[in-house]
């Protein structure tokens, strides 16, 4: 039992005491059993707070310490670091969640923050009297890195770990690997076409000895966790006669490069499918890659004048896809400059809802509004209307920019600058269960300074299955989860946590029950003094505790959430 | 049993630190409101969930427990969600046999980004909880 | 020169101690490799570090920046440097890097103090605080910030009169006037550019009043009015201290202008600005927040819908760009702009103005290698060899550049880009070690 407990609470600047009364919450529980030190601390994950506690919990002997702060999630290592570089075990460090489920979750009712704040420390102390010091336990880690996804993100990720000596296997579920980069045809801001990107990465990976790429291939299962997973993969037989092929690879961890898919209008969305000169923004770039001659030439008719219609499945602010995809404004505003050199007599107008080239990309919108594009501006609620007159096509647009307009424009084609979706397969974030945000893209696990990481340990996420990228922003993703890839597994060797099951060798009489309820078959029967009883095998259990309440001697516990750690919190929450 | 009125009823939330607890931080970062009164605790797997914890948090004054299930979310593998299901229905069997209602302990699987859902149960089953144990008809 | 060089050696130096350059540090040193990490400034942490929150998801930048700092403090495989200098770097014929630093002194025992802040109460000099970006005074002898990495006194030495008051007080005689600069020859086998951005200065615009009128101030002043270790522990306009009512953000200052040589985006701005709104309208329930802007960029992940959050919570955006203010004798400001939406020329009064400044690239990045060997593009920025394929390559092999060095971005991208620059360095060791 803990008996010289360190409690300390945090401001964190504004965001808990601004709601919640920080020196109130001290005094309640200065004096509860245990505790012989309290503070409160304006960021108490600063460094000088953290070392004044590695020196409090010298001075003071400190056998237990609690930080009332921020979510566990991000905090809970640090301090239980900090409690390590005060030669105490890290295990006897609690946490108390007083922002996300204090202060802020009850921003509107200071007082009933407070006393929440109170309830929820003194719920850490009590668990704190029983946290025992533990040990991890080391295994050794795969070193093989499986990438899913052959697109930009997925080769530069391969080719960013095979340059740091790790076997790489690269999983492709289409027959060619390149994903929607080879596509493109020209590319904003490089004088190289997609599939010749494509082409100079794959003619370098392909003479890898650490490097297997399948193409054709898919990922049917996962089993095990970071450092030791097994990945079931199918793979299309280069005979259609011959039978799928199967096999399993042990990988250590995982690049998630899935990308993208096109967002797709519906028929009759803006005309599309209805009239023969609506395009989508990927179908244009396709045709002014792939015409020759100085003409623009599309079903047999030369195309002149080409009106854009922004934001198609993008920033839909009543629909599904409320967020911006980012690269296409740009994209169209680069396709639209290469048309108008390539071809004779083109006239772009841009229909948008305002432009968004940041950063350097600004300088194409320059260069496109010197060579004469036009650009006009629709409000969400008032779309341009699209008419078919005979043969023509016009589109009637009210123009903000000259205040509220209404502008008649023949075209000979209409593109719809179509933004990015998440892919419709969902297959591989479902075997993960790799989370998704509003968007439906794939979460990080933060979204300012840790976006590759996962909460799923040793599954990265790299390129556009994160999030709309351009291909700049998709490569800095890939190496950064290359990076991370790579980092866990580097040293060769992993710490698996201790929080395991344990079972009292006095109750347990052996009926079996835990051993059907453990997924990771991690219970085994064994003899111990005469009697059969269930031992755990603590590198296989992952500490889930569902072998726990089954159990109708109530034989079992697991580490760090006992019976006796659970009521003694819901004691003093009550 | 004799209960005071209040303005808000006391809930037991028991949350899984991979998946439901993220969504209740993140109902926080949205200042999504609820209670105060709602407390949580953080546990691996909904599926360890024991009934006597649960028992003992009527006994000790609680008014209701709530599960924030992993559900096919969870990081365990898919039998958690039959695994939870059947720590309630043990729970409910021992509920009735000391006569308290089980509509007083819920359940709902929660994934990681469910925030609004949340906030939405705790809401209807604080309101249940005041109608049914705290009115004063 | 005569000058005693200590000759020191690292795998990996890594110029910039800001939230790229800590990152980049980290991710090396968690693969083994041994770091020197460079700032020219008293504390690490870089712009991040003085912010108030982060959009989109509000959290307040110091918490989640402190950790990151004191990770990188504390790692074994990283050497911190601050107020320090690379003042050259040239490459030889075994491939690698020889730099010359030069680390200013303190003239505080950084390992003795205690940050206990009596020196700061003693020291009779007053001067603008640059950390607090003008809006308030400090002392010769000072902490930087109250969440600064070290955290620990300093004199500045251009402004001290040398009373030595601070000397006396300290209780650890951690004060040493003596203490003089070092001269370092360091050896490395890769370089990591994360030398950052600087702000627009909006003294370029005079049309604008700043410095001249009292009431307008910076996006960058802003954000310490309403960081959580902020100034005024209120916001207030500092011309007379009243609480504004009617705050105008004009966006695009020193961007998207040919006028002031730069003519792109500078990415961060809408939303910081959109930010700051949702902050402010917070704060004062009261007031009246009008964003003047050309287009808003909300164009990352959650952007778009942080922008709608911000109209909904009843922020005014007008589309419009000022052509000029002027003050009123009451402080107030008139600013004259044409609604773009209405296609006419407006006027409205406003009690304070944000002027929301651009990002420029580093000109002391542009000194640091030998003879210009390192290429620049047209504005400055660190040139980026091969955008498409490995955007943090440089033109010469083994340097590589991380975060706003290479064009203005927001934190999640300087990220990556730290992210992708320790991946080619890691890369780069690990094939130069075996050839």
């Amino acid at each position: 039992m803990k008996n010289r407990i360190g409690v300390y609470i945090c401001h964190c600047g504004g965001n808990i005491s601004d709601y919640v009364d920080v020196e109130k919450v001290r005094q309640a529980v200065e004096h509860e059993e245990g505790v012989v030190l309290s503070k409160t601390s304006m960021f108490a994950c600063s460094d000088s707070n953290q070392n004044e506690m590695v020196n409090d919990i010298k001075e003071f002997g400190l056998d237990g310490v609690i930080v009332a702060s921020c979510s566990p999630k991000l905090h809970l290592t640090t301090f239980r670091n900090v409690t390590e570089r005060g030669d105490l075990n890290k295990y006897t460090y609690v946490h108390a969640n007083i922002r996300e489920q204090g202060s802020w979750a009850h921003s509107d009712d200071t007082d009933g923050a407070t006393e929440k704040a109170i309830h929820l420390v003194k719920a850490a102390i009590a668990k704190s009297r029983y946290a025992e010091p533990l040990y991890t336990n080391q295994f050794e880690a795969e070193k093989t890195i499986a990438v899913i996804g052959g697109g930009i993100a997925g080769l530069k990720a391969a080719i960013s770990l095979s340059d740091k000596k790790s076997t790489v296997i690269l999983i492709e579920k289409n027959d060619k690997i390149g994903g929607h980069t080879a596509e493109w045809g020209d590319l904003f801001m490089s004088d190289e076409k997609g599939n010749e990107l494509i082409n100079r990465i794959y003619s370098d990976l392909a003479q890898r000895e650490n490097v297997t790429i399948l193409t054709g291939a898919e990922v049917a299962s996962s089993k095990g966790s970071i450092g030791n997973f097994t990945l079931k993969i199918r793979k299309r037989p280069n005979n259609e006669s011959d039978p799928m092929e199967i096999m399993e690879v042990n990988v250590g961890s995982v690049v998630v490069a899935t990308g993208f898919d096109h967002y797709v209008p519906q028929k009759g969305e803006f005309d599309y499918m209805i009239n023969d000169n609506i395009i989508t923004l990927p179908e244009f770039k396709q045709l002014v890659d792939k015409s020759t001659g100085n003409r623009l030439v599309y079903k047999g008719k030369e195309i002149n004048n080409i009106a854009y219609i922004y934001c198609v499945g993008s920033r839909q602010e009543d629909g599904e896809n409320t967020y911006c995809s980012r690269f296409c404004c740009t994209s169209v505003i680069h396709t639209a400059i290469v048309a108008k050199k390539k071809f004779k007599n083109i006239n772009n107008i841009h229909l948008n809802r305002g432009i968004r080239t940041y950063g350097k990309q600004e300088l194409l919108y320059s260069e496109s509004l010197e060579l004469g594009d036009i650009y006009l501006q629709f409000d969400y609620n008032n779309p341009p209307q699209i008419a078919t007159e005979g043969k023509k096509t016009v589109v009637t647009v009210k123009d903000i920019l000259s205040a509220g307009k209404e502008l008649t424009l023949e075209t000979d084609l209409i593109v719809l600058v179509t933004g990015m979706v998440p892919r419709a397969d969902q297959s591989i974030g479902t075997m993960f269960k790799l989370p998704k945000g509003r968007d439906k893209f794939f979460n990080e696990i933060h979204m300012k300074l840790r976006p590759v990481e996962t909460v799923i340990d040793g599954i990265t996420i790299a390129g556009a299955c994160q999030g709309p990228k351009n291909i700049s922003e998709s490569v800095n993703s890939a190496l950064s989860a290359a990076t991370k890839s790579y980092s866990y597994i580097s040293k060769g060797t992993l710490e698996t946590e201790p929080i395991v099951a344990e079972i009292n060798q006095d109750l347990c009489v052996w009926c079996g029950k835990c051993q059907e309820a453990c997924p990771f078959d991690a219970i085994e029967k064994q003899e111990v003094n005469g009697k059969p009883i269930a031992i755990v095998n603590t590198s296989v259990c992952k500490g889930c505790g569902m072998c726990a309440p089954i159990c109708p001697e109530d034989a079992i516990n697991l580490i760090g959430y006992t019976s006796e750690e659970i009521m003694s919190m819901i004691d003093v929450l009550a | 049993m004799n209960f005071k009125l209040k303005k808000n009823a006391k809930i037991l939330v028991f949350s899984t630190e991979k998946i439901s607890d993220p969504a209740i931080d993140m109902a926080g970062l949205l200042k999504l409101h609820y209670p105060p009164t709602v407390y949580t605790i953080t546990i691996p797997c909904s599926s360890g969930i024991k009934p006597a914890w649960i028992l003992h948090a009527y006994e000790k004054g609680f008014d209701g427990v709530f599960i924030a299930a992993d559900g096919t979310d969870c990081i365990f593998g898919e039998s958690c969600t039959e695994k939870t299901g059947k720590v309630v229905s043990m729970t409910h069997e021992l509920m009735k046999s000391k006569e308290i209602d089980t509509a007083r302990l819920r359940m709902a699987a929660l994934c990681s980004v469910c925030s609004e859902a949340f906030v939405k149960h705790i809401r209807s089953f604080n309101e249940y909880l005041l109608k049914t144990l705290h009115s004063d008809s | 020169m005569n000058k005693d060089k200590r000759i020191i050696d690292y795998d990996a130096l890594v110029i910039g101690a800001g939230i790229a350059g800590g990152e980049t540090a980290l991710n090396l040193a968690n693969n083994g490799y041994k770091v020197l990490l460079v700032e020219k400034d008293r504390s690490i942490g870089g712009k991040m570090i003085l912010l108030s929150k982060v959009f989109p998801t509000l959290d307040c930048a110091a918490c989640i920046t402190t950790p990151k700092v004191s990770e990188i403090a504390r790692h074994k495989n990283i050497t911190i440097f601050t107020e320090s200098e690379v003042t050259n770097i040239t490459k030889n014929v075994e491939n690698k890097f020889t730099a010359q630093i030069t680390k200013k002194p303190r003239y505080v025992h950084v390992e003795d103090c205690t940050a206990c802040q009596l020196c700061e109460k003693v020291c009779p000099v007053n001067v603008r605080d640059q950390y607090q970006f003008g809006l308030i005074g400090r002392k010769a002898a000072f902490i930087p910030f109250s969440i600064a990495n070290p955290k620990a006194a300093a004199i500045d030495i251009e402004n001290c009169t040398l009373c030595g008051a601070c000397e006396k007080v300290c209780p650890t005689h951690c004060i040493d006037f003596t203490m003089e600069t070092e001269y370092y020859e360091l050896h490395a086998k890769t370089v990591i550019m994360a030398t950052g951005f600087n702000l627009f200065d909006p003294l370029e615009m005079p049309r604008y009043g700043y410095n001249q009128y009292k009431n307008v101030i910076t996006s960058m002043q802003m954000e310490r009015e309403i960081a959580p270790t902020r100034p005024y522990n209120t916001i207030l306009r500092p011309g007379d201290g009243k609480v504004p009512d009617k705050i105008a953000y004009v966006l695009c200052v020193g961007s998207r202008d040919k006028t002031v040589g730069n003519p792109i985006c500078s990415q961060v701005c809408c939303m910081y600005s959109i930010k700051q709104a949702q902050l402010l309208m917070g704060a004062l329930p009261m007031a009246d927040v009008t964003i003047y802007y050309i287009n808003i960029r909300s164009f990352g992940k959650g952007f778009e819908e942080f922008y709608q959050q911000a109209k909904g919570m009843g922020v005014n955006f007008i589309k419009g760009k000022i052509a000029k203010i002027t003050e009123k004798e009451n402080g107030n400001l008139i600013l004259r702009y044409e609604d773009i939406n209405e296609g006419v020329l407006k006027e409205a009064e406003h009690d304070m103005v944000v002027l929301s400044v651009g990002a420029k690239s580093n000109p002391t990045a542009k000194t640091i290698f030998d003879n210009g060997t390192l290429k620049f593009d047209q504005l400055n920025f660190i040139a980026q060899s091969d955008l498409m394929e490995s955007p943090s390559k440089t033109n010469i092999d083994g340097v590589f550049v991380a975060g706003t060095a290479s064009g203005p971005m927001d934190i999640p991208d300087s990220i990556l880009s730290a992210g992708s620059a320790s991946s080619e360095a890691i890369s780069y060791l690990i094939q130069n070690e075996l050839a």
